[in-house]
């Protein structure tokens, strides 16, 4: 402790020094922690207890491939299913193209029952099952829109020309396995649109037990094996994460980008360090001179760094933290990002490679300096 | 009078190790703007460079792509005998009638994505100038055979030349490699029509790809589709039916961006880090320099440039670095269009080597500036003292 009041001093001799040092680091490490946070949501969808109840079932092919609305009746009478949904993704926008967001014509009997975090009023619900034009909107995609109950809602969709859905807005849901993005309208409106053409694209299965989902899965797969239509079944993580990987390699990508920044930032302070002790040669010597063991000079140098390197690092994950609070990336992205939540485990591994970087950046100026003969040192021109 | 460049080299040089190594800090940035800008263009150019002036895709009404147009088969014979075709050389009308289905299929580097598979008429290579076979041969119709890019051959489980892959519970054989330079083609499967609309019993067309004779018979043959509502069919010029899909790089150049704009300021830093360490360690020097005569503008001007070499050293190591990545393919998935993979190449050109040299370059501008006034304003008897 009795260094302390010395690493304070050094550190703030040079304040220009210190605070771009610093800044720099902060800068870096709130890319860090931004990118290091897109990857760890897309890589890891929301689990809540609900979620890991539900499969969703999709064409064997692809998704783009439809499904049979006659398999809804067949997968309901397997043992240990609560309830089933078809659902047809309508991709359609709200007046212009540019006010695009995910919206689904959806199978309403089990709707609630599968999808029992959609948090909506029992009146608005109500409302919405007797309404075969009526539509459930999320909450933050309401307040998006300024969206009321009652409002009319026309969308427009490139996929389904020949459907334009006129809705009344009659529920707002909270939560939801999407929090509140997307828009459901009755799929039965849908497919007289179509001209009865009854089908849908995915089915979303609702479980008994978390036990039986695996198993689940496999029934429901072998249902259909033989028929035109054969489907592939998973559970609803590992559908979300089917779209991850269709990204492509986003792990590369961004674990290559931070790799290139983290090591940039090493170069950086290991300059300012490297200068900073080079300046200090005659002192150093001094402090030797006076008995200091090289050791003690070692740890100063060392934890003077690693205290700049710390202090920027915490600075910068934190001021992303508080950035990304009040800003939805979400809705900016349209759904592609989830919403940033920097936690308190992202700002630790950051810290942990401030100090890291600590250690990287002076390890060699520092030992180099303790080592100097002291003589040299005291002669040698700075 | 200027104060020479050798005086900035030198000090530079007895610096050396630190200005390597903002210098590579600085290159390291540059690399990931370099690589970043070349994604982008690589994935752009994958739709820009694919397609004739000459063409038009031919698709439902109001159907954006061709993921989401059907139509039925007798429209093709009607738009095969509208006037104004292109024909080869047996007198054939250059109209291709094809149909695209998405299959879901796993990547060799694990993971899974969509692909297009494309069944079209065999006049549909005549159509596709761009497309040249490199290994094996055409597909022939009936025999449910099928072409694909030598990147899809690198990147997908069981694509390879002489494999006999399930597809939508039918057999199908890979007879030739083809390659497009990087061009959206690359991205797809190519079969016959009927095979394909057999095999997924759907006996419609997506979409008809036609050559216009001419300027003047591609903008009535334009003209006519689109006016005639008995077919509801619209054509689009082929280039801009592409061209339109390049949205697909937007969220590479929203992180690249994010990316460049924040290191960018973190280089700035740096690099006025060493140049205030530099400053500060030659203040008797720069004194003397003003001594000599030199003005202190000079001195501003001398230091800008100080600033500037370093970091167009840094630049210059940075587009060293990005080199490697010229060519490799990857690929990403068009969500908003065909919803399936894109492949692209990194494409690094003399163009996107300037613009990361003009980032090196702004970084050592801003960089330099207030550094370079600190020398500029020193006192000389002071420092002299």
């Amino acid at each position: 402790m009795k260094f302390f009041r010395l690493l304070s001093k050094n550190i703030l001799r040079n304040l220009m020094r210190t605070f771009l040092t610093v800044a720099g680091i902060a800068i870096a490490i709130f890319v860090v922690a931004t990118l290091l946070t897109v990857l760890h949501q897309l890589q890891n969808p929301p689990e809540t207890p609900e979620g890991s109840l539900r499969l969703i079932s999709r064409h064997h092919v692809s998704l783009i491939n439809i499904l049979p609305v006659a398999y809804r009746q067949k997968i309901s009478q397997l043992e240990g299913v609560e309830g089933v949904v078809g659902q047809m993704w309508f991709g359609g926008y709200y007046k212009e193209p540019k006010n695009f967001f995910a919206n689904f014509s959806t199978q309403v009997e089990d709707l609630f029952k599968v999808y029992s975090d959609l948090q909506v009023p029992e009146e608005q619900k109500q409302e919405f099952l007797k309404d075969r034009t009526g539509a459930l909107v999320g909450r933050r995609l309401a307040e998006q829109f300024e969206w009321e109950v009652g409002d009319r809602v026309h969308l427009i969709s490139p996929l389904w020309v020949q459907f334009k859905p006129e809705l009344t807005i009659r529920a707002i849901y909270d939560a939801g396995p999407d929090d509140g993005q997307s828009l459901y309208f009755h799929w039965e409106y849908f497919n007289e649109g179509m001209g009865r053409t009854n089908f849908v694209g995915t089915y979303t299965i609702r479980a008994d037990d978390p036990e039986r989902v695996p198993q689940l899965a496999e029934q429901v797969d072998d249902l259909f094996r033989n028929s035109n239509a054969p489907t592939k079944t998973e559970t609803e993580k590992a559908f979300a994460l089917s779209f991850v990987s269709m990204i492509g390699n986003v792990q590369l990508f961004i674990s290559s980008i931070c790799s290139a920044v983290i090591f940039a930032i090493v170069l950086a302070v290991a300059t300012a360090m490297a200068m900073s002790i080079r300046e200090r040669t005659r002192e150093i010597a001094i402090f030797r001179a006076l008995g200091f063991k090289k050791r003690v000079i070692l740890s100063m140098l060392l934890s003077e760094s690693v205290a700049l390197s710390t202090g920027g690092a915490v600075l910068g994950a934190v001021s992303a933290a508080l950035l990304f609070r009040g800003v939805n990336t979400s809705m900016i992205s349209a759904g592609f990002l989830p919403e940033l939540r920097i936690g308190l485990a992202t700002i630790g591994l950051c810290a942990a490679i401030g100090v890291a970087i600590g250690f990287l950046s002076a390890g060699v100026p520092a030992w180099r300096a303790s080592r100097t003969p002291v003589a040299e040192a005291l002669r040698k021109i700075v | 009078m200027g104060i020479p460049i050798k005086y900035n080299l030198r000090s530079m040089w007895m610096r050396r190790v630190g200005t390597l190594m903002t210098a590579l800090g600085i290159g390291l940035t540059v690399s990931i703007v370099v690589i970043m800008l070349s994604m982008v263009y690589g994935l752009q150019s994958a739709f820009t460079e694919a397609g004739r002036d000459d063409q038009l895709i031919v698709v439902r009404k109001g159907a954006q792509n061709e993921t989401n147009s059907y139509f039925n088969r007798n429209l093709f014979q009607t738009v095969r005998f509208l006037p104004g075709l292109a024909q080869d050389d047996k007198g054939e009308p250059l109209a291709s009638g094809e149909i695209i289905v998405v299959i879901n299929w796993p990547r060799l580097d694990g993971g899974e994505t969509n692909l297009v598979m494309r069944g079209m008429r065999h006049v549909g290579f005549a159509l596709r100038p761009e497309m040249r076979i490199v290994e094996g041969r055409r597909f022939e119709p009936g025999l449910r055979e099928i072409v694909v890019s030598e990147s899809v051959a690198n990147r997908f489980e069981g694509m390879q030349l002489g494999q006999s892959v399930e597809i939508n519970k039918s057999q199908w054989k890979i007879v030739g490699l083809f390659e497009s330079d990087g061009s959206a083609h690359d991205s797809e499967i190519f079969a016959a029509y009927d095979d394909v609309a057999q095999a997924w019993l759907r006996p419609i067309y997506t979409s008809i790809l036609v050559r216009a004779e001419n300027g003047q018979a591609f903008q009535a043959l334009r003209q006519r589709i689109d006016d005639d509502q008995r077919i509801q069919l619209q054509a689009l010029p082929q280039r801009e039916y592409f061209a339109s899909q390049t949205g697909t790089a937007a969220p590479i150049m929203t992180v690249g961006t994010f990316v460049a704009i924040c290191m960018g300021i973190g280089a700035c830093f740096a690099s006025m880090n060493l140049m205030y360490g530099t400053i500060m360690a030659r203040v008797k020097e720069i004194a003397t320099l003003r001594a000599l005569g030199f003005k202190r503008f000079s001195i501003l001007v001398s230091f800008m440039i100080e600033a500037v070499l370093l970091t167009l050293l840094g630049g210059l190591l940075g587009c060293l670095m990005a080199l490697p990545m010229h060519g490799i393919t990857t690929g990403t998935t068009n969500f908003a269009g065909s919803f399936s993979e894109v492949l692209f190449q990194f494409r690094i050109t003399p163009f996107i080597l300037t613009a990361g040299m003009i980032f090196a370059l702004s970084v050592g501008i801003f960089g330099g500036f207030l550094p370079s006034l600190r020398a500029a304003r020193i006192r000389l008897i002071e420092a002299l003292r």
